[in-house]
């Protein structure tokens, strides 16, 4: 810890500088790319080429913002329907996982049953399937469901997420079972327990739980595309993939608008709750 | 009645959600293994023909499929190599006194909150060989422009790049967990025995840091396996197949090659690759180090 401190501290000038050096360049790297595409989404593409060439502070902030390229999105591009598309899906995917997962939790650790582990197992093996390998097959199956093209289809395969099983037992499992003894003596059933007793105190991990499944939602893509055929069920980042699609000729400033205005909520959202999202995301990573 | 009751109640709170999953991921896998044996295709997948290994075999003598795995692997492999060490040091970074961590830590965690369609769609504005903001860069320091995606030798550097720059957030803040679980008493033991800083980063720090850098690895491995957006929006898997991800190459034969038997074999292969990776992490991680 103490080198740490040390290797951070770095009273001497020299080193001082180079950490200096160090702090511009992550800057730049990493926020260059997002001032560009923002600012340039509020300039018609002639002045985002010329902007270019020498770079300056022009490449990154519109001198003559004009709104063209949004109006023209939601105008001429259906953007707004596609906003709405992702609403719906997001919001019907996070409300869902959280009813099934959080069942299924209060279940497998208040409810004592024989085969219990056997369920949980069979919910382990599943964690670490890549959707990339399940497309075709899935694909298969929800079109033999009917489900194919539908908003329903996009969401529906996803909620009962092993990952937020997970999450949320051990959320319960931290949870004193004192608490729901007193309730169940005092003649709860395991609805009211469930509800009044065990939900409440979780809220937390639900809210990291939402937030998590809305970004995964919201930032879905290779499912949504092999799903979705007709345009007026098309979520939002399709709309972005289609506007750059290869062999065309992109509209850089609606582009850029595109991604924009599908990036912009989440980044305001994470930097307001930046703890949840971190330790939620962490604990994607926590397969297995 | 008390049993019939114990099993309602474990049927209504358990049973939506096991349905759901056995409807959703265990159907679709038999799918998978039952498709791969067929020849068919998704136009008309009642008419088909029972090939039996044929496709698994037709797969591995593919050119096009051998090179769709090399590429992914190489992909993988220059993803670990460089994400590994550069998130290291952001996360030693972040876990001193500097001023400005906030920032930096925010600053690099915003890739993992934004789509891989949008990064990709940025990437591919950046990269362009006339007009992107990189060759801008590289014009201001003299650095000569490059073709990047379009040149069969750059395609894949540059999403590695790309990839390094997604991916730094995550597995920074992955670092950054392990360094602050690290006991200071340990430092200060080694600082009495008259370590100097960097022998204390390679001996102590370093590794005490293994159980992570193994769970970061393979994360990192697993996460590149499953590139797809680059390879759709960025390149179409070109110049001539050099990024070629496995993932995409599903994506086509299936839909628009109209093989999902052979895109079933592959997927099967690819399912136990993943697997595979992720219980080797399982073994690795359950083993005790002794420090």
């Amino acid at each position: 810890m103490e080198l740490l401190k040390k290797l951070g501290t770095l009273k001497k000038a020299g080193p001082w500088l180079a950490a200096a050096a160090v702090l511009v360049v992550i800057l730049a790297v990493f926020l260059g790319p997002y001032a560009w595409i923002v600012a340039s989404s509020f300039k018609p593409q002639a002045e985002i080429f010329r902007d270019l060439r020498p770079i300056s502070w022009a490449t990154f902030i519109p001198l003559h913002p004009t709104l063209e390229n949004f109006i023209h999105l939601f105008v001429n591009r259906g953007v707004g329907r596609a906003l709405i598309n992702s609403a719906i899906v997001s919001s019907c995917q996070v409300g869902f996982t959280l009813i099934l997962c959080s069942m299924a939790a209060y279940g497998l650790t208040r409810i004592r049953f024989r085969g219990a582990n056997i369920v949980f197992a069979i919910v382990l093996m599943t964690f670490l399937l890549p959707i990339e390998s399940l497309m075709v097959p899935l694909f298969i199956h929800v079109s033999n469901l009917g489900l194919q093209d539908t908003l329903v289809g996009v969401f529906i395969p996803w909620i009962a997420s092993p990952f937020g099983l997970f999450m949320l037992r051990q959320a319960f499992e931290d949870l004193p079972r004192e608490l729901d003894e007193a309730a169940r003596i005092d003649g709860a059933g395991h609805f009211r327990i469930f509800w009044s007793i065990v939900l409440p105190n979780v809220r937390t991990t639900l809210a990291t739980l939402a937030l998590v499944t809305f970004l995964f939602s919201w930032n879905a893509f290779l499912w949504p595309l092999v799903v979705l055929q007709s345009p007026r069920n098309i979520v939002v980042q399709l709309a972005i993939a289609q506007s750059v699609s290869i062999g065309q000729l992109p509209n850089w400033g609606e582009t850029f608008a595109g991604a924009t205005i599908a990036t912009v909520p989440l980044i305001v959202l994470f930097v307001f709750l930046q703890r949840y999202f971190v330790r939620g995301i962490a604990m994607t990573g926590m397969k297995g | 009645m008390r049993r019939l009751q114990h099993w309602g109640a474990v049927a209504i709170f358990v049973g939506p959600f096991l349905g759901m999953l056995l409807l959703f991921q265990y159907v679709p896998v038999l799918r998978m293994l039952w498709d791969s044996l067929w020849d068919f295709a998704l136009l008309n997948p009642d008419k088909r023909s029972f090939v039996g290994l044929q496709n698994y075999i037709d797969m591995f003598d593919d050119p096009d499929r051998r090179q769709a795995f090399l590429v992914t692997f190489g992909f993988a492999v220059g993803v670990v190599c460089t994400v590994i060490p550069v998130s290291f040091l952001v996360a030693v970074y972040l876990n001193g006194q500097l001023p400005a961590r906030a920032i930096v830590r925010t600053v690099v965690f915003l890739p993992v909150v934004t789509s891989a369609v949008v990064i990709a769609t940025m990437w591919v504005f950046l990269f362009d060989p006339t007009n992107g903001l990189v060759n801008s860069a590289f014009a201001l320091v003299g650095l000569p422009r490059m073709a990047f995606l379009t040149s069969k030798m750059q395609a894949l550097p540059s999403i590695i790049f790309m990839m390094l720059w997604q991916q730094t957030g995550f597995a920074t803040v992955l670092f950054l967990s392990g360094l602050q679980g690290i006991p200071g008493d340990l430092e200060d033991a080694a600082r009495v025995d008259g370590c100097s800083a960097w022998q204390r980063l390679r001996h102590v720090v370093i590794p005490l840091l293994s159980r992570t850098t193994v769970f970061v690895v393979v994360i990192m491995t697993v996460f590149s396996l499953q590139a797809f957006a680059p390879a759709l929006i960025m390149t179409g898997g070109g110049p001539e197949g050099t990024t070629n991800f496995i993932a995409f190459d599903i994506y086509e034969l299936a839909f628009s090659l109209q093989q999902p038997g052979l895109a079933s074999a592959e997927s099967t292969v690819f399912m136990l690759l993943v697997l595979g990776i992720s219980l080797a992490q399982m073994r690795l991680l359950r083993t005790r180090w002794n420090y």
